[in-house]
C-alpha cells in the first residue's frame, strides 16, 4: 500500500513538474519537485528507499524530456546518495542540514545531468549559463524541502501506525 | 565494525549498479534504431500532462475570477450576491477566450507566412532549466517529424526535436542549448541567437558601418537551414559592447512567453536541416 502511494505521489511530483512549476520561473530557473522529493525521502526513509524513488521519478522525468532515457535517473541517483551519505554524519532531526544538503544535492544533480549529457555527445549549456540556472535552482529547492520532509516523515510514521 | 561496514557497502554497490544500468540505458535509448520504442515510451505520459495542464488552465481561471472579484466587492457591494454557477461560466469563458486569441493569432501567422501548418496545444514542459522544451499533443500520426519548426501567431517557438505516435518535444528558443541564425530587421547585423537563463542572447558578427540599437526587431536570416528566414524572434533590449567598443552581443527580449504558451502552430512545409 506503502508503495502505491509512493508511485502515485511520484508520478503526482513528475506531472506538476512539467506542468506547473516552469510557470515559477526564477532567473530561467524553476523548482524541481522530483529532486525535493528524493531528498526529503532519503533524509527520512533512508539511502537504499531514496535511490528506489530516485531510479523511479528519473525514468519519469526522461520520459518528458528530449534525449535518451537515463540521465534525470542518473542525475538522481547521485543527488540520493550524496543525501544518504550526508544524513548518516549529522542529526537528521536538524533543519538546517536538509537545506544545506538539498543546495548542495541541485549543485551534483545539474552537474550530472550537464556531464550525461556531454558524454552522450549531446548539446551541453554554457558553463556560465549552466552555473546561473543549478545556483537559482538550489535557491528555489533548498526552500521546498523543509515542507517535503514534513509530509514524508507524517507518512512513515501513518505507515507505521 | 565489519557488519556497520557491510551495511554501509551495500547501498554504494547498490548505486553503482543502478548508475550503470542507467548509463547503460540512456546509452541503449540513444542508438537509431531503439528510436522507436524510446518516442513510444514518451508519448505514454501525454494524456495524464494533457489532464494535468487542463486542471492547470482551470484553476488559474478560477483563482483570477476569485481575484477579481476581491476587488470588485471592495468596490461595490451588489457583486457579493453573484452566483457560484455565474463564476464557474466566467471562469470558463476567460479560458476559452484565451484559446480563441492564440488560435486567432495562429490563423493570421499563417496568412502572413504562407507556410502550411498545423495548431497543436501545448500540453507539459521541460523539467528543468536545462531543457526548456514544451510537450504538444500532436505527433507523427499527424505528419509531424522532427526538425520541423514551431511558432505561435506572435513568433518563433521552436522545433520539434522528438516525435512519438501522438505527442511531440518542441525545443524552445529559451533552451539553453538553443541556436538560431538571425538578422536584426533594421541594421541588418547578422548573428546567433541562444538560449539561456532569463532572456535571450545574440551573438553578434560585428559588420562596419552596422550598429544594432534597442527596439530593432530580431528575424531568423535562413542561414544554416534549420529555419525558414524571416520568423520574428524577439526585439533588442540592451546591446553590450567589448573592451574594443566593438558590439558584441545583445539581449534579445522573446515574442513568446514559453509559461503562457497554450497553442503553436507547427510549419509542416518546412523540415530544418
Amino acid at each position: 500500500m506503502t508503495w502505491i502511494v509512493g508511485a502515485a505521489l511520484m508520478l503526482l511530483a513528475v506531472l506538476v513538474q512539467v506542468t506547473w512549476a516552469p510557470s515559477l520561473s526564477l532567473f530561467g530557473a524553476f523548482p524541481n519537485l522530483v529532486l525535493v522529493a528524493v531528498v526529503a525521502i532519503t533524509w527520512s526513509r533512508g539511502q537504499r528507499a531514496g535511490l528506489f524513488w530516485a531510479c523511479v521519478g528519473g525514468l519519469l522525468l526522461d520520459l518528458t524530456a528530449p534525449g535518451p532515457l537515463g540521465p534525470h535517473a542518473l542525475a538522481l541517483l547521485a543527488g540520493a546518495y550524496l543525501t544518504g551519505f550526508w544524513v548518516r554524519n549529522v542529526d537528521p532531526a536538524g533543519l538546517v542540514q536538509p537545506v544545506i544538503a538539498t543546495a548542495v544535492c541541485t549543485g551534483v544533480y545539474s552537474a550530472v545531468l550537464v556531464g550525461a549529457d556531454d558524454l552522450l555527445n549531446l548539446p551541453v549549456p554554457t558553463p556560465s549559463v549552466a552555473v546561473e540556472l543549478a545556483f537559482a535552482a538550489a535557491v528555489y529547492n533548498s526552500a521546498l524541502v523543509l515542507p517535503a520532509l514534513l509530509v514524508s516523515r507524517r507518512l512513515r510514521r501513518e505507515a507505521a501506525a | 565494525m565489519s557488519l556497520e561496514r557491510r551495511t554501509q557497502a551495500r547501498p554504494t554497490g547498490l548505486f553503482l549498479t543502478l548508475c550503470a544500468a542507467m548509463l547503460l540505458l540512456a546509452m541503449v535509448s540513444q542508438q537509431p534504431w531503439a528510436a522507436g520504442a524510446r518516442s513510444y515510451a514518451k508519448g505514454t505520459l501525454a494524456p495524464l500532462e494533457a489532464a494535468m495542464m487542463a486542471a492547470s488552465d482551470r484553476v488559474g481561471a478560477f483563482t483570477a475570477v476569485f481575484g477579481d472579484n476581491a476587488r470588485l466587492r471592495a468596490e461595490n457591494q451588489s457583486l457579493q450576491a453573484q452566483d457560484a454557477e455565474l463564476q464557474r461560466q466566467i471562469a470558463e469563458l476567460q479560458a476559452a477566450g484565451q484559446d480563441n486569441i492564440a488560435l486567432r493569432q495562429a490563423l493570421e501567422f499563417q496568412r502572413a507566412y504562407g507556410h502550411a501548418s498545423m495548431t497543436a496545444q501545448v500540453v507539459g514542459r521541460g523539467p528543468d532549466g536545462f531543457s526548456l522544451t514544451v510537450e504538444i499533443d500532436r505527433g507523427t500520426a499527424d505528419g509531424v517529424r522532427p526538425g520541423m519548426v514551431v511558432a505561435s501567431g506572435a513568433g518563433l517557438v521552436g522545433r520539434v526535436r522528438e516525435a512519438a505516435p501522438h505527442a511531440a518535444i518542441v525545443q524552445t528558443l529559451a533552451d539553453p542549448q538553443s541556436r538560431v541564425s538571425a538578422f536584426l530587421a533594421q541594421s541588418g547585423v547578422e548573428g546567433t541567437v541562444m538560449g539561456g537563463a532569463g532572456n535571450l542572447q545574440m551573438q553578434i558578427n560585428p559588420r562596419f558601418g552596422a550598429v544594432p540599437s534597442n527596439g530593432d526587431w530580431v528575424m531568423t536570416s535562413g542561414v544554416g537551414g534549420g529555419y525558414p528566414r524571416g520568423l520574428v524572434i524577439g526585439k533588442v533590449a540592451s546591446v553590450s559592447y567589448n573592451a574594443a567598443s566593438t558590439v558584441a552581443g545583445a539581449t534579445v527580449s522573446w515574442v513568446n512567453d514559453p509559461a503562457g504558451l497554450t497553442v503553436v502552430l507547427v510549419i509542416t512545409d518546412f523540415t530544418g536541416s
